[in-house]
This record gives structure tokens, C-alpha cells and sequence, in this order.
């Protein structure tokens, strides 16, 4: 039972960073490796928040999230502004670079060793510390998170980028703003990746820089190239689906040095074979 | 006496680094895709010629033999994946996505077979120092680094003025239609290119390791610090890229005297960010 409310809990915050991916990636079609980053920023500002006291869990997950919009702001508008393929190198860069902090600001991060013992989150003064808090708490914020982008996807906002996806140069000539609208996506990504940083931290009270590196930025593209580019559907199924692979993977008798290896090659092997075949993944739209 | 090492080793490096850059570049500018799976393409030579050399392949067989293999699964890279979903007109972003999940795939391959470890090659000729006394060394390998990618610089610069592939190549490169009504077959051309940077980017593939030791995730750092040589350097300037590279790890490398080894990608994401703002074309964009 514990197994299944941890999964659905996990799975739930993934759901909120499938949002945050399917935003950068799926709907502002900005290719992005360092989604993990932007998540990890947010597990850390939140962590230091509790761990210090100085803010309950809900004014930590605004700063986080805030904080997070911000830095995804600074770091799509200047490569934006020259061109996509500009932003894949900040995009590596910035994950490499907040590796590199993670790892080695002892001080502030933990270094290595990561962070033990984050406080629980609170709501409203109460502690959410049991498992059946905490799956409430996550599949609320998926909840809220799955609404969110709904309305956004609906609003005039979201049919903008829509119509980006469509003809880049057919906007700009209607005198839409294109490079505003991408940031603008990219800092409601950071909104989303910063909280369910937030929420991650909490649930597992320990956080190592592991989490947050390049290959973790790899499996949330998975994820959403596996769900579907571009839909709500495709943000949720894609986390479900990859969070379970490695139980199956349990299953198969793989020798646990490559047991790490063999997960990240399946998620290069499904990369490639869904662009070649079902570039819409399972439930979701040309990408 | 310690900067005077560190240019040392700086130059070695950027010269490595300048291949990579000038390779990359080469598929850039002709293909217009963004080869993440080059990172890939140059772990796997360092990895082949290691097996070789562990056998008691000589070092120069197991060399011979990593460019080759490496120029195959170049060639194959372009003519599986990045042709077929070009046929298909997958958009930018779809092919990017795939040379990521190949760059996953390779990266793995290796993981799982080599384990993640440091692997060194055990060739004692390697180390020995050429020159210096006191506290400088220059060792073997070292020269032959930069020897090598001079070398590589200046076949890659020939291959392309000279040569009447390489010409096709640019050709190719500067109007990808022109080049197909003219019958010069872009698709082709494109896995020649892919063969041949692949065959090129070994060769630093190669030799780095046998001085640094090799790991399977150590590929992204140098292609991520190449990318930012080849737009400092002017996107489709071959000598910009190589120039830009060595300028890079001579400043990685000084900057050791200051700032401790593990935030060198700071320094090289700064330089990233200060062309971005303010010379986003590159320093040799002007030929073009």
C-alpha cells in the first residue's frame, strides 16, 4: 500500500514538471535539457527555506516558484533573442553549470552528500507528514497544476503559442510579439518546475544532486515525447508510464552496476524510436 | 612558472577542443543540425582504441581502427535517423530530440559494457617528458595532441578548398537547392560529411583519454565547450572555431590560478554569455 501512495505521490510532482517540459518543449517548441536544473533550484530554495525556519511551506514554494521564473526569464531571453539553436547550448550549459553548484557549494547545497532532513510540508499550520497527507498534498498541486494549464492552453495566451507552433513568421507579421510570448512560456514553465521542486524536496526529505543532472532533464523529455507533445493527456501519462519503468525493470535480473545505465538507454532508445515512428507519442499532438 | 604550464596544458587542450569545434561545425554549417550525438561519436573512439590497446593491439592499429568505426557509425547516424526523418520533414526540434536520445543510447552502450569508471590506458611512452625542467612538463602525448589536431585543422582545410568533394560540400552548405537542381545530390553529400567529421573527431577522442583517462559521460563538456567556440568563433568559420577553442582553454586554464578546477564551465558558460549579448554573430562572421 505505502509502495503505491509513494508511486502516486512521485508521479503526481512528475506530472507537474511533464506540465512545465510540455510548456518549454511540446507548446513554445523550445528544445531544453535543463529542466532539471530549474526543478532543482526550486527542491534547494525551498529546503533552505524550511530547513532555517524562516518561512512556512507555503510562502517557500512562492519564493521557490518565483525565484524559478525569474532564472528560466534570464535564461531564455538572451539566447532567444538570437536564435533556437543558441539556446540549446545555454540549455546544456545551464544544466552543467547548476550541476557544478549543486555539487561543489558545500556550503549552501550540501555538496555530494546532498540535504538530509527537510522538514515536512505544512498546510494551514497542520504538518503533512503521513503518506496519505502527502499524496493528498501532490495530487492536489497536480490538480491545481493540470487546471492551470488547461486555462492557459484555452486563453488567448495559449492560442498565441499555439499559432507560434503553426507559422513563426505569420505571427510576427500580425504584430504579435514572438520572442515575449516564448519567454513568457518559458517563465510559466519555471513557475511549475520550481513548485514541484518544492514539493519533491518535502516528500522525501533528503535531496543529493543526482536528481537534478543532466540525465534527470533527459527522462522528464522522455516523458513527454513518450505521453504526447502539446496536451494535458500527454503531461500525465508520460510520468505515470516512466516512473513504473524502473519497478519493471526490478523485475529483470539486471546486474545493479548497469542497472542506472540501462534505465538511461532505455529512455535514449524510446527518444529516438518515438521520433521516428509516433513523433505525437501516445496521446498528443505533432510535434 | 605555473602559468607557464598551464598555458602549456591549455594549449593542448584548446587544440583537442579546436577539432571538435571545427568537426561540429563542418556538420552544422553543411547538415543545419544541431549534432548532439557528436559527444557521443567521440567517446566511442576513445573507448575502441582502449579495448584494442588492452588486447595488445599497438596503439596506432587501435587508432587506425577508431576513426574508421567512428566514421561508419557517423555515417550511419546521418543515413538511419537524421535522413529519414529529414525525408519525412520532421521539424527541428524532432531531429534534435533524436541526436539527444542518440547521444543517450551511445553514451549507456558504453556505461554498461566499460562500467562507469575511470578507464586509463596503459601506455608508459605517453608520459615520458619531452621538455621542460623544474616544475614544467610536456609530456609525449601532450605534443602529439597538438600535433595531431593541427594536422586535422589543416587536412579539414585543404579537404574543403581543395578538393573537389569538399567543394561540393560547401556548396552544399551555402544553398542546399542550388546544390540539388546541379545534381550535386545534398543527401549524399551530407553522410560524406557526417563520415568524415566523425573520422576527425576521434582522432582528439583518441588521444585525450590516453592522457586524462576516459569516462562515458565525458563527452558533453568538450561538445558543450566546442558549440560555444564554433559561435564565438563565427558560425561557418572553420579557422573562428578552431582559433576560439584555443582561446577558451587558455582562459579555462589560466583561470586556475584563481578559481579551483570544478566551476572551469562557469567561466566557459561567462564567455558563452558575453558573446550572446554582445557579439552574437562571432568574432570571424565578417568573411562570410
Amino acid at each position: 500500500m505505502d509502495f503505491w501512495l509513494s508511486y502516486a505521490t512521485l508521479a503526481a510532482i512528475y506530472v507537474l514538471l511533464g506540465l512545465s517540459t510540455n510548456l518549454l518543449v511540446g507548446i513554445a517548441g523550445i528544445f531544453s535539457v535543463s529542466q532539471a536544473a530549474v526543478f532543482g533550484v526550486g527542491a534547494y530554495i525551498v529546503s533552505y527555506l524550511l530547513m532555517n525556519d524562516l518561512t512556512t511551506f507555503l510562502p517557500a514554494m512562492l519564493v521557490a516558484a518565483a525565484f524559478c521564473v525569474v532564472l528560466n526569464v534570464l535564461v531564455t531571453l538572451p539566447a532567444l533573442r538570437v536564435s533556437g539553436d543558441y539556446f540549446v547550448v545555454t540549455s546544456f550549459g545551464i544544466q552543467l553549470l547548476a550541476t557544478a553548484i549543486f555539487t561543489n557549494w558545500t556550503a549552501g547545497t550540501g555538496g555530494a552528500n546532498g540535504l538530509p532532513g527537510i522538514p515536512p510540508a505544512d498546510l494551514f499550520g497542520k504538518t503533512l507528514d503521513t503518506s496519505t497527507d502527502l499524496v493528498m498534498l501532490s495530487v492536489g498541486a497536480m490538480v491545481l497544476g493540470c487546471i492551470a494549464f488547461w486555462l492557459i492552453m484555452r486563453a488567448p495566451f495559449g492560442r498565441l503559442l499555439r499559432a507560434i507552433r503553426e507559422d513563426e513568421l505569420a505571427v510576427a507579421a500580425a504584430g504579435k510579439n514572438v520572442l515575449r510570448a516564448k519567454v513568457s512560456a518559458a517563465a510559466l514553465a519555471g513557475a511549475f518546475a520550481g513548485s514541484a521542486g518544492g514539493l519533491y524536496a518535502t516528500f522525501l526529505s533528503f535531496i543529493d544532486p543526482s536528481s537534478f543532472d543532466l540525465d534527470a532533464s533527459i527522462l522528464l523529455l522522455t516523458m513527454v515525447v513518450v505521453g504526447g507533445a502539446r496536451t494535458l493527456a500527454g503531461s500525465i501519462i508520460g510520468p505515470f508510464l516512466l516512473l513504473a519503468l524502473p519497478q519493471v525493470l526490478s523485475l529483470i535480473d539486471i546486474p545493479t552496476t548497469i542497472a542506472a545505465a540501462a534505465r538511461q538507454l532505455i529512455y535514449g532508445v524510446l527518444l529516438i524510436a518515438f521520433m521516428l515512428f509516433r513523433p505525437q507519442g501516445l496521446a498528443g499532438e505533432k510535434l | 612558472m605555473l602559468a607557464l604550464q598551464l598555458l602549456f596544458n591549455g594549449l593542448a587542450t584548446g587544440c583537442a577542443l579546436g577539432v571538435v569545434a571545427v568537426t561540429f561545425s563542418l556538420v552544422y554549417s553543411t547538415t543545419k543540425l544541431f549534432h548532439v550525438a557528436h559527444a557521443g561519436v567521440y567517446t566511442l573512439g576513445g573507448y575502441l582504441a582502449w579495448s584494442l590497446s588492452i588486447h595488445g593491439a599497438p596503439f596506432v592499429v587501435a587508432f587506425l581502427v577508431a576513426i574508421v568505426v567512428c566514421a561508419g557509425v557517423g555515417a550511419l547516424i546521418q543515413a538511419l535517423l537524421y535522413a529519414r526523418l529529414e525525408h519525412r520533414h520532421a521539424t527541428h526540434l524532432v531531429i534534435l530530440i533524436a541526436s539527444l536520445g542518440t547521444l543517450a543510447v551511445m553514451q549507456n552502450i558504453i556505461a554498461a559494457v566499460y562500467s562507469p569508471n575511470i578507464l586509463q590506458f596503459s601506455l608508459p611512452w605517453a608520459s615520458t617528458v619531452v621538455a621542460g625542467g623544474g616544475s614544467i612538463r610536456l609530456t609525449v602525448i601532450q605534443v602529439l595532441i597538438v600535433v595531431a589536431s593541427v594536422a586535422a585543422y589543416g587536412g579539414l582545410m585543404w579537404f574543403a578548398h581543395r578538393t573537389i568533394l569538399g567543394k561540393q560540400m560547401r556548396a552544399v552548405a551555402s544553398n542546399p537547392f542550388l546544390a540539388e537542381i546541379t545534381r550535386l545530390r545534398p543527401r549524399r553529400v551530407h553522410v560524406y560529411v557526417m563520415a568524415i567529421a566523425s573520422a576527425v573527431v576521434s582522432v582528439p577522442g583518441v588521444l585525450v583519454p590516453v592522457d586524462l583517462g576516459l569516462q562515458p559521460y565525458n563527452g558533453v563538456t568538450p561538445l558543450l565547450t566546442a558549440t560555444i567556440a564554433m559561435i564565438a568563433g563565427g558560425v561557418g568559420s572553420i579557422t573562428g572555431a578552431f582559433v576560439l577553442a584555443i582561446a577558451i582553454a587558455e582562459l579555462q586554464n589560466l583561470s586556475l590560478l584563481i578559481i579551483p578546477g570544478e566551476w572551469s564551465i562557469g567561466i566557459t558558460f561567462f564567455i558563452f554569455l558575453v558573446f550572446m549579448l554582445f557579439r552574437p554573430t562571432g568574432l570571424f562572421a565578417a568573411a562570410r
